[in-house]
């Protein structure tokens, strides 16, 4: 009883200095950001563009990055287990072909062939849609096998013992093995989140006016890119950190009491 | 005469060149208790998985009161929800309470809405003697809990028959007890089960016929007290003089 209390002890102690630290970091972040000149100059032409507005970009980017990804995931993966060959094949064929190909050159393939097609020009928003489209594209192969792996961690007796009291097999997808690999999927979707938003910055390279792209252009202005950078690791760093204690609450808030409690 | 509720014809197997079920014919007549009983390996669960077609078997029939259920156009979701199973390995859905286990599918597939499909596992909780343990989850229960919470979970769907794969094989010896008191309990209320399992003395006290299954065929079958206590067949003879010992080891010397 005693070693559990005081398990417990340090366990809430290493939480609330962990978010201490946190909360310090952001503060230092935030400090810092507001010491930056919003300089017309950095972008050109007229108008104010700071940190903030390229900050909102990237977690625009991002979120809807993440979103779309996983709608994609669910359904890659879902075709993945399927026994249906050609479904399984299409599927198949996506993973590995987004999985095996840089995501660099993903987003460039998009902008230059596929935005054309679209109908749209060569400007900031048709760059935006491609960034979107290649990373929500891409992180959703990668998120597809997540789920894919969740799915097939889950024990055969599950299914079957949905099936065996007369459920059919997407009744027993829907109520027994989805929520059940939907809690084990969450570390590593975890993971896969903070990959997302680090690999937004890969958008700057077709001219996004996203983080990256913007501590380019300070940087040839100031000519301080020690400073410059280490500011946006702290502002990737900020974003990336607080999306994973996001993640552990999701995490905590939907454990089943007794399984899978590996501490 | 009636009808069986499950009668199986010529019932082959193989899994690869393996061949576990060589022509299995069996009946299962109304509230009869059948234990099914032979070594690890002999296609004993695969025969019991192959009723409710878990397993596809390769050639044969099974008939379901009368019925083939063998085919494309069968309903085998129907014929299942009438032929409730237990496991060996309990398979409680681990992310649902105790009540949740047994209320799914009776919502699923009775289309029961929420208050009667509780009402019901509250009632099949009541009967294994678990209603203190309806918001408990599998994880937090014992082993014979849980497989009682199963067994709940397959009568409450009010089925013809319930098929129990080898049901406290997975237990701990002081916690086999409580199920096959429960697994009693239905055979007297008149419920009719097909049980594989090791417990020679429970396929004594409680079932009405026993089969013997030796290498993928029936080697012997017939009521217990002939079955159990005076073998005709050397093989039955020798696994049930094997069993026995096991169930009966002497004590350890002090």
């Amino acid at each position: 009883m005693d070693v559990k209390e005081l398990k417990e002890q340090i366990k809430a102690h290493k939480s609330v200095l962990s978010k201490i630290a946190l909360v310090v970091i952001i503060i230092i972040a935030f400090y810092v950001m507001l010491q930056q000149p919003v300089n017309n100059n950095y972008i050109g032409g007229g108008g104010t563009f700071g940190w903030i507005d390229a900050a909102q970009t990237t977690v625009f980017i991002s979120i809807i990055s993440i979103v779309v990804g996983f709608s994609i995931g669910i359904v890659v993966g879902l075709a993945r287990i399927s026994r249906n060959i050609i479904i399984n094949g299409i599927a198949t064929v996506y993973v590995e072909i987004l999985r095996g190909t840089p995501l660099l050159i993903q987003i460039f393939f998009i902008y230059y062939s596929l935005t054309p097609l679209m109908g749209l020009g060569g400007g900031l928003e048709s760059a935006t849609i491609s960034a979107i489209l290649a990373l929500s594209i891409n992180s959703g192969a990668y998120q597809a096998e997540i789920i894919r792996g969740g799915i097939q961690s889950i024990p055969r007796g599950q299914l079957e013992a949905a099936r065996s009291s007369g459920m059919t097999y997407l009744q027993a997808m829907r109520h027994v093995i989805l929520p059940q690999a939907f809690r084990l999927i969450i570390p590593p979707m975890t993971n896969e989140y903070v990959t997302v938003i680090k690999d937004s910055s890969l958008a700057y390279a077709i001219g996004v006016m996203e983080i990256t792209w913007f501590s380019t252009r300070v940087v040839v202005w100031d000519f301080e890119p020690i400073t410059t950078y280490l500011f946006v690791a702290l502002i990737y760093f900020t974003l990336t950190t607080f999306t994973s204690n996001i993640m552990r609450f999701v995490e905590q808030r939907f454990r089943i009491p007794g399984y899978m409690v590996g501490e | 005469m009636a009808i069986p509720v499950i009668e199986t014809k010529d019932l082959t197997k193989s899994f690869g060149d393996n061949k576990v079920l060589k022509g299995i014919s069996m009946k299962v007549m109304p509230k009869e208790v059948i234990a099914i009983i032979g070594a690890s390996g002999s296609g004993k669960s695969t025969l019991l998985r192959c009723i409710n077609r878990l397993n596809e078997p390769d050639s044969g029939d099974i008939l379901f009161e009368g019925n083939s259920i063998i085919g494309k156009d069968i309903d085998i979701d129907m014929v299942r929800s009438q032929m409730t199973m237990v496991f060996q390995s309990f398979n409680l859905f681990m992310h649902l309470t105790a009540r949740k286990n047994i209320s799914l599918p009776l919502r699923q597939v009775k289309k029961l809405s929420k208050e009667e499909a509780d009402k019901l596992a509250m009632e099949a909780l009541e009967k294994v003697g678990l209603i203190e343990k309806a918001d408990a989850y599998p994880g937090e229960m014992s082993g014979g809990q849980q497989q009682r919470v199963a067994i709940a979970r397959a009568f409450a769907m009010h089925p013809k028959v319930l098929l129990f794969d080898e049901p406290t094989s997975a237990l701990d010896p002081q916690l086999i007890g409580e199920v096959l008191e429960v697994m009693k309990k239905l055979a007297d209320m008149g419920m009719t089960m097909v049980v594989v399992t090791h417990e020679i003395s429970f396929a004594k006290d409680v079932a009405d016929h026993v089969i013997f299954i030796d290498q993928g065929l029936i080697l012997e079958e017939g009521p217990p007290k002939d079955m159990l206590i005076n073998p005709k067949n050397e093989r039955t003879r020798q696994f049930l003089k094997r069993v026995l010992q096991e169930e009966n080891l002497p004590p350890l010397p002090q």
